[in-house]
């Protein structure tokens, strides 16, 4: 997967790093502001009320 | 990092070798332990934004709800009398957690609300009326205001400051204290006006571990119906609820206080602070 994304990514070796660490930060912005706050509440280990 | 800089598919030639099925059962194992690889590291990128990243987004939050209520305080036309879900209503002030531990505490207790600190549960009293003033708050993660609610012991002060008033709570004692408690630590000067709740009030004890189903901790008289102690006879009472144990929604821990005393901010008295509680 990853071998075949390193492929995938266009110029040479030192534009390819950067393109990498683009997508990777990306990722970890999604997962952190998107993802991860929908997820949260769903899980069951924060929740602090009575019913 | 460094395994891949090392590992052998950097060194490969440009072109693939005419596939095999041997090829092809290694490129199905090397996808699977990628992907194994991959959940590892979302699953501890997700601790890290439960543990720090929630922090900082509700330390902004926090700090906005804090300069809105001061806004609200300092404007003579600004009393609420029917906060709206997410209004700021009252600071949160508890002098054993350091003079800092200082939270705006707003209406409603729904998730978006608790993100940005302790939420009030709407139909409970408000501060300082007889009944039951109910907050809950988190315990990890999103300023986990209630982080050491388990460190709080019988008489420590949970201060209330609203817009004209401080209201001084006290936490009642445990269960374990309740016996012999007015000759024992009842009797130290800071426990002044704190004692186990006369009857006809159930057992109400500082501090308890109850099923997150368990909502009459929170009823005006906790743990017994309303009507079992007329309205005018209420003690106005505080209580904190938050998961327990840490880093588990399994049960709630809870902690109940009652008032034990109130400072006007305006007029003689004014001038008053907890951190006048703090040296005690």
């Amino acid at each position: 997967m990853y071998g075949w994304i390193w492929r995938q990514l266009p110029g040479p070796t030192a534009v390819r790093v950067a393109e990498a660490l683009l997508l990777i930060a990306v990722v970890v912005a999604l997962l952190l502001f998107v993802v991860f706050p929908w997820v949260e509440p769903r899980l069951p280990f924060n929740d602090v009320t009575t019913v | 990092m460094s395994d891949a800089v090392t590992s052998p598919a950097r060194h490969r030639a440009p072109a693939p070798p005419p596939r095999g099925t041997g090829d092809r059962a290694r490129s199905v194992v090397r996808g699977a332990g990628e992907l194994l690889l991959t959940l590892g590291m979302v699953v501890l990128l997700f601790a890290s934004y439960e543990l720090f990243v929630t922090d900082w987004l509700s330390a902004l939050k926090q700090r906005e709800a804090t300069a809105d209520l001061e806004d609200q305080w300092s404007n003579p036309r600004g009393t609420i009398d029917r906060p709206l879900e997410g209004d700021g209503i009252a600071k949160l002030h508890i002098p054993s957690f350091g003079p800092d531990f200082d939270f705006t505490v707003l209406q409603g207790t729904g998730q978006d609300v608790l993100a940005v600190g302790p939420g009030h549960y709407v139909d409970t009293a408000m501060p300082g009326q007889p009944g039951n003033f109910a907050l809950a708050g988190h315990r990890v993660g999103h300023g986990s205001p209630f982080n050491d609610l388990d460190l709080l012991e019988s008489c420590d002060a949970l201060v209330v400051e609203t817009r004209d008033t401080w209201f001084v709570y006290r936490m009642l004692p445990t269960a374990g204290e309740v016996a012999g408690w007015s000759t024992g630590k009842g009797a130290t000067p800071q426990c002044r006006g704190v004692a186990p709740l006369p009857p006809p009030y159930p057992e109400v004890p500082g501090r308890k571990i109850v099923m997150p189903w368990q909502g009459e901790v929170i009823e005006p008289v906790p743990g017994a119906p309303e009507s079992l102690v007329p309205p005018e006879q209420r003690a106005p009472l505080i209580t904190l609820t938050t998961c327990h144990p840490r880093f588990s929604a399994e049960k709630r821990l809870i902690i109940h206080g009652v008032l034990v005393g109130q400072h006007p901010k305006t007029g003689p008295e004014s001038g008053w602070s907890p951190a006048e509680l703090v040296a005690s």
